[in-house]
């Protein structure tokens, strides 16, 4: 029997609806009928059928722009892993000024990127970047950080992997955590070394974690833009042109929303496919 | 007591008529809505100009508003339209632009008004309200403002290199590049440049590089030709990517992005660069003691076609269709470009009107006696080019912006090659 509460029910749900309606299920049902249309946001669209798709699968800068995504999240991913469990190692730790240290770690990621990006745009100025002048001093070179074709995007990894580590140490202090201290005990009793415990019991307990790291990165990874947007422009010769960049110059600098459509639905579905597969391999690696 | 009521009635009736008037002016007048560009120094003039207007016209009302804020005034227009939220006169629209609205149909032609035609030729040459003139033969925006790019030159820095007037050629500007490269700390590294140009691949940063000294090199030419063809395959295109090219190559500009420094000119670090007259307030307010700066054309090739043109950075004023009131809009626009608002452009923003005979006209005169750094560029505005009006435009700066990183930055591709593989982009990109 239906009772009144019952029906209250749905009013809570209503806000959420509508929020879900409007931001996710329109944009995304207008984003598909956008496909198979020519628009420029003024003039009327035209239908086109499937010809955005033969512009993209002969779109050259595209698939460059989805190779130096891959340039970024293969330097990216593993450096923030090891460097994010490597800190909440140590800050799992009893160690003095603790709350401090995670609190310092966890500072850049609330602080905007675009703030982050001027500031390390500063960083690595060629002539009077810091990093430069303490080359200088070190070793007597100067390094073109974000003119080089070869440095520029492994320096934007590094610079998004200082910014975002802290959100993954707060995850990997979490898993470790939860690891039972019995387990430790046990293996001190069998005389297991450090590391021995860490590759034996420490990795494979926070195995979900380690899934959950890699997907976010991977997905927070393939959203590269803010970075290229305000440091190089896509540049030095589209070397750090991201796919996200790219889909955004041809929307806002461009309007062709619906190429731009059509680019944005088939990079979800590499994203998706991606994050599956690595699902799949971390799950399979589940070694006890 | 009959009185009394009398008088009562008559009062009545007063309060009714007046009333009644009160209302029937209230629904004559009507209230236009005007959007000028966002700086203070804009704010400023609008405001001024609008309480000018509303004080003698009380039926006729402006309401004036800064532009609202976006990451370019561009996309705020074009989202103004796309919602038909569009004011009824803008005044700060970029040229280039014009052809895309005019196909959406979002603007008013201005040459329907039957005043048209006298008020364009008092205040324009004939050339440049063929320059206005879209392809359909119609004219959509008065050319307001222009913000000639001029080379602005350090001037004890030339000195102290033995220069004592700007380097007008080339070759002029490649052996002052050779006497100012400098290493000045002794870290192997060259830290004193000749200039400095954007190394992003943004489209619109070669309007302050290649395109300046294109129209400057071409004699006054622009990308596309008078069918909307591309025509900037040429000699002068050319030489100016192997110029910049030469000026990365040797070390004469730095390969770096400085904008995020104190400011590299004011500070000395390169001895000129290519700019508007916004720098004169600027250099003004920042420059350290005992600095001084002066303009001069931006370099040619040797063999270039005296005197020099350069590109005019315009902004233009239109009106758009989804107005209530054209004609009045009309009005009010024809206020704005008048002597006197003109005149207080000069003054209150520091812009150069887009006005003939503006260094002869005895209403400006004082106004250059005092201010002789903006006559420089007064006397440039007299040969400058705009943007060509395409729809397209962007992409076809971006294609050479592409071509310009690869050839000019990075020297991986010739000057020919990059000038023919950018028109044959610009050629797919407007099929």
């Amino acid at each position: 029997m239906k009772t009144k509460r019952d029906k209250i029910g749905y009013v809570f749900v209503l806000p959420y609806l509508i929020h879900f309606s409007v931001f996710v299920a329109f944009p995304l049902a207008f984003s598909f009928v956008l496909i198979f249309h020519k628009w420029d946001i003024i003039s009327p669209m035209d239908w086109v059928g499937f010809s955005n798709f033969s512009k993209l699968v002969q779109d050259v800068l595209f698939f460059k722009a989805i190779r130096n995504t891959l340039v970024f999240l293969v330097i990216h991913i593993p450096l923030q892993i090891i460097i994010a469990l490597a800190l909440a190692e140590f800050l799992n730790q009893k160690i003095r000024f603790r709350g401090f240290f995670r609190a310092s770690y966890f500072m850049p990621v609330v602080v905007s990127g675009v703030v982050i990006t001027i500031l390390w745009q500063q960083l690595y100025a060629q002539d009077s970047g810091i990093i430069n002048s303490l080359l200088v001093k070190l070793a007597g070179v100067k390094l073109p950080w974000l003119t080089s074709v070869k440095l520029a995007m492994p320096s934007i990894a590094i610079m998004a992997t200082w910014k975002n580590v802290g959100l993954y140490i707060v995850l990997f202090l979490v898993g470790l955590q939860t690891v039972p201290k019995y387990m430790y005990e046990a293996a001190d009793i069998e005389g297991a070394s450090h590391w021995q415990k860490f590759r034996h019991i420490t990795l494979p307990m926070i195995n979900p974690t380690m899934i959950m790291v890699v997907i976010i990165s991977t997905i927070g990874g393939f959203s590269l833009f803010i970075e290229p947007y305000i440091m190089t422009g896509g540049g030095p010769l589209n070397s750090t042109l991201s796919a996200m960049l790219y889909i955004y110059r041809q929307a806002f600098s461009f309007y062709h929303m619906g190429y731009a459509a059509t680019l944005g639905f088939f990079f979800a579905l590499i994203v998706f496919s991606v994050v599956l597969i690595q699902k799949k391999i971390i799950e399979r690696e589940n070694i006890y | 007591m009959k009185n009394f009521l009398k008088q009562i009635s008559l009062f009545i009736i007063l309060i009714a008529l007046s009333c009644g008037n009160q209302q029937d002016q209230n629904s004559k007048r009507i209230t236009l809505t005007y959007w000028s560009a966002n700086n203070q120094d804009e704010i400023d003039l609008a405001r001024s100009l609008v309480a000018e207007w509303n004080e003698a016209h009380p039926r006729v009302q402006v309401k004036h508003q800064p532009i609202p804020e976006g990451r370019s005034s561009e996309e705020v227009v074009l989202a103004a339209v796309v919602g038909k939220t569009t004011p009824d006169v803008f005044s700060n629209m970029w040229p280039g632009d014009v052809e895309l609205y005019v196909r959406a149909n979002a603007l008013t032609a201005l040459d329907q008004f039957a005043d048209f035609d006298s008020v364009a030729t008092d205040r324009f040459a004939p050339e440049k309200i063929d320059e206005a003139r879209s392809t359909d033969g119609h004219v959509y925006h008065i050319l307001w403002k222009t913000n000639p790019i001029m080379m602005i030159y350090n001037k004890k820095m030339l000195a102290r290199a033995g220069f004592d007037k700007p380097p007008a050629t080339y070759d002029e500007f490649f052996e002052l590049a050779e006497r100012i490269k400098k290493d000045t700390d002794g870290d192997g590294y060259i830290d004193r440049w000749v200039g400095i140009t954007q190394i992003l691949v943004t489209w619109w940063q070669r309007f302050f590089d290649y395109y300046t000294l294109y129209i400057a090199a071409s004699g006054g030419g622009t990308l596309l030709d008078q069918q909307g063809d591309v025509k900037f395959d040429n000699e002068a295109s050319v030489r100016v990517f192997r110029f910049l090219q030469e000026l990365f190559e040797q070390n004469y500009f730095p390969r770096e992005r400085m904008d995020a420094r104190a400011d590299v000119f004011l500070h000395s670090v390169v001895a000129t660069r290519f700019t508007g007259p916004w720098e004169i307030r600027h250099a003004n307010k920042f420059k350290q003691e005992g600095f001084e700066f002066d303009f001069a054309p931006v370099p040619v090739p040797d063999s270039s076609i005296k005197p020099v043109y350069t590109y005019g950075d315009y902004k233009s004023i239109v009106l758009f269709k989804n107005s209530e009131h054209p004609r009045e809009s009309w009005e009010f626009i024809k206020f704005l470009i008048s002597r006197e608002a003109d005149l207080r452009l000069l003054k209150l923003a520091n812009q150069l009107p887009i006005r003939k005979n503006i260094l002869i006209d005895g209403k400006f005169r004082l106004y250059f006696q005092d201010n002789p750094k903006m006559e420089v560029f007064a006397q440039q505005a007299q040969r400058v080019r705009g943007a060509d009006s395409s729809p397209v435009l962007r992409e076809i700066f971006d294609a050479l912006s592409q071509e310009f990183e690869a050839s000019v930055i990075y020297g991986v591709k010739s000057a020919e090659q990059a000038v023919e593989d950018a028109a044959e982009r610009a050629r797919l990109i407007m099929e």
